[in-house]
């Protein structure tokens, strides 16, 4: 896993004592809501329906067990013992009091977390594929490009008050589990002919009221060429999208409307124009931040474990799980093991504290201490051997987590909407929560 | 610009320190809706901005003039996602400030 260094805990901490008296200021109202507002946005800071909202980035979707050890924590010690697991590969709490948000916050800094950027006009957490870098189906690891890109768009000047929010999305394998068509810039991690690493480019997807299929404005970019090709795009955008109307903001709007054709000619004449900046890093750089990720050593194991065909055999809820909620790990052995929060009856999403540290314990006994968040809101214990799979499964199973739905019906996405959402039209919690179980299998 | 409610309003604001929904009674602030005054037309705008007052002693973090329903004096938000916040969650009866078990019922 990416570990900071002494810049991003400075910069992290920093950022906390700026919010702290930014809270201060408000409650001693130094500050009215509306000078206050863009402030708490930049820290993830929502106020909702019925609550403020603080939703925590979880780059990439990837977290460590000591890291949810502490969101349980946050959620027992701040909010109302639960939290809720986003399409972004976040984590949102539901109720946490204004004052006790920067205290949240310096918690999550121990632990090298942070809400920067996790709402306002700015780029947004980098999504990916919840398999990255323990798949057999990737050209390579998308997550040290999400990094690369996380270090470029955090802070970043010119881009911090876009026309709209911005959302990257990347993926490496040939399957696409991160959504990458459906995202204002969506990644297509491959390799040419030469076998050098690129990337094909999509611009202007999204979802929502106006849905639209990102169009390709490169086939293949090099690794090379990778941040600044980038920065033209969002170039393009911050001068040319709309600003009058928020519903018309996106660059999907902007792309329809110029033409994906003419809109290509104009981010590759930007680039031109900044291709001579130093913003690309060296392959070196590359190198540097892709070491973080390097896979744990896992031993070749055999591909049938008797332990697991036993209790399939004789459990047809174990059996399903296995079906569903496993998939192929790139070592002969493994497997991908997602855990469903998405149980009958439940919240989709919702996870208590005491789930999210039975999930840690099992990632620090199972997965190597290493998490992921996927968009689909699940978990996944990455790198699990086979034959540790009946003994997961029935812990998981006695806390309510056993659920063998993964990619059915009953484990739609579901977006808090009218429940907690100032700007949801409709309540889709309780439209999922109404699913019949049959639909499971 | 704001759509013109017309028909009775009363005024919804949250908690500057929890966020909690909160109904403007006249004199103050009460978490229940059938506490809140109401009002129509010019007098409404006059309710709100009374209400104002709180937003500038940093009472609540902001006042908005919402449609109601009156039955038998007492006034209910009209528009669904009032009631949302009236109620609290419709998904986690165990939780929310104002808790709710009937949401089935509506």
């Amino acid at each position: 896993m990416y570990a900071y260094d002494d810049y991003d805990h400075a910069l992290v901490k920093s950022r906390v004592d700026e919010f702290r008296d930014q809270v201060e200021r408000r409650v001693k109202g130094e500050l009215t809501e509306e000078e206050f507002r863009p402030l708490r946005l930049m820290n993830g800071l929502y106020l909702q329906l019925h609550a403020y909202m603080l939703r925590v980035a979880v780059p990439y979707g990837t977290v460590s067990a000591d890291q949810m050890r502490r969101l349980a924590h946050i959620a027992r010690r701040y909010d109302k013992g639960y939290g809720h697991f986003t399409t972004r590969q976040n984590i949102q709490y539901n109720w946490p009091k204004l004052s006790e948000t920067p205290d949240i916050l310096e918690e999550l800094a121990e632990v090298e977390m942070h809400a920067i950027q996790t709402s306002g006009n700015c780029i947004r957490n980098v999504t990916t594929d919840q398999f990255a870098g323990a798949t057999a189906d990737e050209v390579a690891d998308p997550r040290p490009y999400a990094e690369l890109l996380r270090q470029w768009s955090s802070f970043h000047p010119e881009f911090s008050f876009l026309p709209r929010k911005f959302k990257f999305a990347i993926t490496a394998a040939g399957t696409d589990r991160a959504a990458v068509k459906w995202h204002d810039i969506g990644l297509i991690l491959k390799t040419n002919d030469a076998g050098a690493i690129g990337f094909e480019v999509l611009v202007g997807g999204g979802m929502g009221r106006t849905p639209v299929i990102g169009k390709t404005v490169r086939e293949f970019l090099p690794e090379a060429d990778f941040l600044s090709y980038m920065e033209a795009i969002l170039r393009v955008y911050n001068e040319h999208g709309r600003r009058d109307n928020k519903y018309k903001a996106r660059i999907k709007i902007l792309v329809e409307a110029t033409g994906t054709e003419e809109f290509t000619r104009q981010v590759e004449e930007e680039w031109a124009k900044i291709k001579h900046i130093p913003i690309d890093v060296p392959a070196e750089e590359i190198a540097r931040i892709t070491a973080f990720f390097s896979p744990p050593p896992l031993p070749v194991l055999a591909d049938e474990d008797e332990g697991v065909n036993t209790l399939a055999a004789k459990n047809f809820i174990f059996a399903s799980w296995i079906t569903n909620n496993t998939n192929p790990h790139k070592v002969p052995g493994h497997v991908n093991v997602t855990i469903s929060l998405k149980p009958h009856g439940g919240i989709a999403g919702d996870a208590t504290a005491e789930q999210m540290d039975l999930v840690a314990a099992l990632a620090d006994e199972y997965s190597h201490s290493e998490l992921r968040i996927s968009h689909e809101q699940n978990l996944i214990l990455p790198h699990v051997a086979k034959k540790d799979l009946p003994a997961i499964w029935t812990d998981l199973d006695e806390a309510g987590l056993g659920t063998a739905n993964v990619g059915l019906l009953t484990d739609m996405i579901v977006c808090p909407g009218l429940d907690y959402c100032a700007l949801a039209n409709a309540a889709l919690s309780p439209l999922r929560r109404r699913s019949p179980s049959a639909l499971t299998i | 610009m704001a759509k013109k409610i017309k028909g009775p309003q009363m005024i919804l604001a949250n908690n500057l320190g929890d966020g909690r929904v909160v109904f403007f009674t006249g004199n103050g602030w009460s978490a229940a809706p059938n506490d809140g005054a109401y009002a129509e037309n010019e007098a409404a705008d006059a309710l709100l901005a009374k209400a104002n007052e709180s937003v500038a002693d940093n009472t609540v973090a902001g006042c908005e003039l919402i449609g109601a329903v009156v039955t038998d004096g007492a006034p209910y938000p009209a528009h669904m996602k009032h009631v949302m916040q009236a109620k609290g969650p419709s998904v986690r009866a165990d939780l929310g400030y104002q808790v709710s078990t009937d949401w089935e019922a509506l």
